[in-house]
């Protein structure tokens, strides 16, 4: 039978296609155990091939613990990660920018190897859960062949760049800053300067400062659309922002320049990926985010050390090859713009049409949110509204951070239609973006590092509200509520009106799931000001606590007070009473619902946690170089098996050459992949100097290469073949020995900034 | 599709839908699940539950077990129990729709005896959905159906011993191959797994 990678073979971009296959062959080496746990870990991590909830073979049933005997035995796919065990696939939708075919293929892999539901994160992601890691090469594929990349949707990479989904559309932008996102997106993808991080790196585009937007000033790195007039010409260019972040101490981010042209923005991206590789914490995980780095130096020093670095990069036509496109880019509506006409409409639109709909700065286009319950879509309704896309706005698709999906450019007479077919499939529900539509993380449902069901929670309000949506004052229908199952913020509470962060307290001697309440962080302004961590109150009285705070705020806030400052007005001191009066738990004997979480009738305990993957596994850039020319040499020794000889010996050579380049990056970054190149740099930095030699052999295994390197005329008979592979073999390990050493000497010269190479250097 | 022709299907589905699946909310499975992990109530290594009752038609309350899904599903607006295996399965292609098929069937039963439930719920043995969950081995379409006719015979001819059945096919492209047979005759559960038995 054919295979997805045969059926797909021309429909899959090549590089993508040999990428998914490098992928596979490091699977199978992973089965050989020919690759050690941690670097497997990052190499699937920055796949997007993610751990998930039990992976490590233990759950809690409610009264015990338990062993899940997966068949894979003693396999694993990650330090105390079983092979077999269900995982989860992130799949970057760089801007959240989606077509329908991109739709429908998520829908197909959805349903064939998760469950049926694709769920929007608050990066603009998609997760897939419950994925069996054999079928991510096939998954990965079908993807490729609509241009989706899980490509660094996880690990110590970039992550996916996200941008304000009313790009091009919105009234407030300085200007669309989807082809910027796309290009920055394209350009930091697999980068050779963003593969040595100590930790994750989000980046974010705005097109405007005082909205919500683009959330910039969470960012590791954002960018705000900004035009400058010089000379009567108006320019482009970005207020641009560096080391914020949530996780357990929010930090907003710093004002690096507030105006970077636009031909500025990716050799300074680089730069700065170059300076937080170089300079970031990489022991400490708690301290590896840029945030930790900005702070660290000061802002002045580090602009200081990003611009010297920026001077000396090679320059690379990428940075504004793009912009030539620019003048060109445009979204071309499906249908002509035509204004909503007068008539009679039902109650349900309205109120749908107050909520979800939002008037283009395009006269007679609107667009239109379908609201995704917890960023839930299921694969039928995910192929349904691929069709209803196909039939009203084309290919203007976005997912948001506030896990909804956009339908852009919808002419405005379409709106009561339009409303119409989201209500047949279940996507007609009004009150995005309002206290209804909350914002979790997956919490303990399916997230290693879950204390508490920030899901369950947020199911339980959300029905709670919706049956009183109708009932509720205009001031709390416009409140933001967002929930994490633990510290780390993946669902932002810091940034809404109401947040909450799962915790647990000890009553009794029992472990009762509790939520840490935040109130007035501010949304607006690209997530202007974190919120007030006030106390903790048990789970199953958060809704309590919701309809208090709320019936609080409506009867004593003042004449056109928000609840950011009705919350700083009243106070920490009263607010904490407030929490304070919800906190008692009753003894288990008299109320055991206290002892579990909301959707989850297990005894609440905290024996599932374990070792999270966001941090991914450090493992430097030489590690995965030399696994690289591994996998290279694994790939000869099978067209050796096949009797391809000349296929077999190329390809160890280049395993050899790969080896080498590895290590010659440790002392000049710029290194090239012209082989007369890495074999003078090879020969002059680790030959010459005797850093390669081995301490019985000498030079012996460098030969190795040169020899082939100068055997131009070389023929590819069994024995030749034969020899040359046991050669790569020695080569490799000999890097490897190399590469042992000079971390053991600390031998390696210091990564300097823009160093020449070796053969300039010595002149 | 295998090269004489014929489908070599691992990827099956199977639903047998509920007769008064609506009396029970969707969050009242989740406890049973939870029950049925701690006991081991199903012949499989049962993993977690996850619960969908917030989405609409959708996966309802998710049994998440290693060789396949269990689910008290609602795709298609039909509530009812479905299973759909991940991994390889053995035998013939009439004898894994049967595995798959007496693996739903117990669930079923199991479900119609629940406590929680007090004998709300109840399936109907006189229908019976099957599915492909492979677009490759098997995409929907006539092709697809003429090749996995002769297996989906031998099986419901041993499913409903004989009794005549009517068929509907999925007609959308997109969506997965499945069929529907359907007999007049009211059937128990326990008389079908009989016969899968024999």
């Amino acid at each position: 039978m054919m295979s997805w990678k045969e059926r797909l073979i021309d429909r899959m971009p090549a590089e993508l296609a040999r990428e998914i296959d490098i992928y596979e062959t490091q699977m199978a080496l992973k089965r050989q155990g020919k690759v050690e746990d941690k670097l497997f870990a990052e190499t699937r991590l920055r796949r997007g091939v993610y751990g998930q909830r039990y992976d490590n073979g233990q759950r809690h049933d409610g009264s015990t613990q338990r062993t899940l005997s997966f068949p894979c035995g003693d396999l694993t796919k990650g330090t105390e990660t079983v092979w077999d065990a269900p995982g989860m696939q992130r799949i970057k939708i760089p801007f959240g920018g989606l077509t329908p075919d991109q739709m429908d293929v998520l829908a197909d892999v959805a349903e064939e190897y998760s469950d049926g539901i694709s769920h929007v994160t608050t990066r603009q992601d998609i997760q897939l859960h419950y994925i069996r890691i054999d079928d991510t090469p096939d998954l990965m594929r079908r993807l490729a062949a609509v241009s989706i990349t899980t490509r660094e949707a996880c690990g110590n990479s970039v992550r996916n760049v996200t941008a304000c989904p009313l790009s091009g559309v919105c009234s407030d932008e300085a200007f669309d800053v989807t082809p910027y996102a796309k290009a920055c997106s394209r350009f930091l993808l697999g980068h050779p300067d963003v593969q040595d991080f100590g930790r994750k790196f989000k980046p974010a585009f705005s097109g405007c400062k005082h909205r919500a937007c683009g959330l910039t000033t969470m960012h590791d790195l954002g960018f705000i659309a900004r035009i400058r007039v010089e000379n009567g010409v108006e320019r482009r260019g970005f207020e641009m922002y560096v080391g914020g972040g949530l996780g357990a101490v929010p930090y907003q981010a710093k004002l690096f320049d507030e105006f970077v042209p636009e031909e500025e923005i990716l050799p300074l991206s680089q730069a700065i990926s170059r300076i937080y590789a170089r300079h970031g914490e990489k022991k400490n995980r708690n301290r590896a985010r840029i945030k930790f780095l900005v702070d660290k130096l000061g802002i002045d020093r580090f602009r200081e050390m990003v611009l010297e670095e920026r001077r000396g990069l090679p320059h690379n036509e990428a940075w504004t090859d793009y912009l030539k496109e620019l003048p060109a880019y445009g979204e071309k509506p499906l249908k002509p713009a035509t204004k909503l006409n007068s008539g009679a409409r039902s109650t349900a639109f309205e109120t749908w049409r107050a909520s979800n709909v939002y008037r283009q700065k395009q006269p007679g286009y609107a667009v239109a949110t379908a609201t995704l319950p917890l960023g839930d879509i299921t694969s039928w309704q995910m192929r349904q509204l691929a069709d209803i896309a196909r039939r009203y706005v084309g290919e203007n698709v976005r997912t948001t951070v506030e896990q909804n999906i956009l339908l852009r450019w919808v002419s405005e007479a379409d709106l009561p239609a339009l409303h119409g077919e989201l209500e047949r499939i279940g996507l007609g529900e009004a009150g995005a973006g309002t206290i209804m539509d909350i914002t979790a993380c997956p919490g303990t449902d399916t997230c290693k590092l879950g204390i508490a069901s920030s899901r369950g929670l947020a199911a339980e309000l959300g029905e709670r509200l919706a049956a009183k949506y109708q009932q509720l004052d205009e001031a709390v229908k416009g409140l933001h509520i967002k929930i994490s199952g633990c510290f780390n913020s993946c669902g932002q509470q810091h940034l809404a009106d109401l947040g909450f962060y799962g915790v647990s307290r000890n009553v009794g001697g029992m472990t009762v799931p509790h939520f840490r309440v935040v109130l007035g962080g501010q949304w607006e302004e690209n997530a202007g000001s974190y919120g007030v961590a006030i106390g903790v109150v048990p789970s199953k009285r958060v809704p309590d606590f919701v309809d208090r705070i709320t019936e609080k705020y409506l009867t004593e806030r003042e004449k056109g007070e928000r609840f950011r400052e009705f919350i700083e007005r009243v106070g920490k001191r009263e607010l904490k009473a407030l929490v304070d009066e919800l906190a008692t738990v009753p003894p288990y004997e008299l109320d055991r619902s206290y002892y579990s979480d909301w959707r989850d009738p297990r005894e609440f305990t905290l024996s599932d946690i374990a070792k999270g993957e966001c941090a991914g596994e450090v493992v430097s850039r030489i590690d995965f170089d030399l696994q690289g020319a591994e996998r290279q040499y694994f790939e000869a020794q099978l067209q050796f098996e096949a009797g391809n000889h000349q296929k077999a010996g190329e390809t160890a050579y280049s395993a050899m050459l790969a080896a080498a380049k590895g290590l010659i990056r440790t002392q000049y970054q710029d290194i090239t992949d012209d082989a007369d190149t890495i074999v003078r740099e090879f020969r002059a930095r680790f030959y010459d100097t005797e850093l390669f030699h081995d301490k019985y052999a000498g030079g012996k295994f460098a030969h190795y290469l040169f020899g082939r390197h100068e055997d131009k005329e070389r023929t590819f008979d069994t024995d030749k073949t034969r020899r040359l592979l046991e050669e790569t073999q020695l080569f490799i390990e000999a890097a490897h020995a190399c590469n042992a050493r000079m971390i053991g000497q600390n031998a390696a010269a210091p990564m300097i900034a823009n160093q020449e190479p070796a053969s300039v250097a010595r002149v | 599709m295998t090269a004489d022709g014929a489908v070599d299907l691992h990827k099956i589905g199977v639903k047998f839908f509920a007769e008064q699946g609506n009396a029970v909310e969707l969050v009242e499975f989740i406890p049973i699940f939870h029950r049925w992990i701690q006991t081991d109530a199903l012949d499989d290594l049962l993993i977690d539950v996850a619960d969908y009752s917030h989405v609409h038609a959708g996966p309802g309350t998710l049994l998440v077990a290693d060789a396949g899904h269990y689910g008290f599903d609602e795709t298609g607006r039909r509530r009812g129990m479905v299973y759909y295996s991940k991994h390889v399965l053995t035998g013939t292609l009439p004898e894994r729709l049967a595995a798959v098929c007496r693996k739903v069937l117990l669930a079923c039963q199991l479900l119609e005896q629940a406590p929680e439930l007090q004998g709300r719920l109840k399936f109907d043995g006189n229908e019976v959905q099957i599915f492909s969950n492979d677009r490759l081995c098997a995409p929907n379409n006539e092709e697809t159906f003429r090749a996995f006719e002769p297996a989906l015979k031998e099986f419901l001819t041993k499913l409903y011993a004989g009794s005549g059945y009517s068929l509907n096919r999925e007609t959308n492209s997109k969506e997965r191959f499945c069929v529907t047979a359907k007999t007049s005759e009211p059937v128990r559960l326990d008389t079908l797994l009989g016969r899968l038995a024999a």
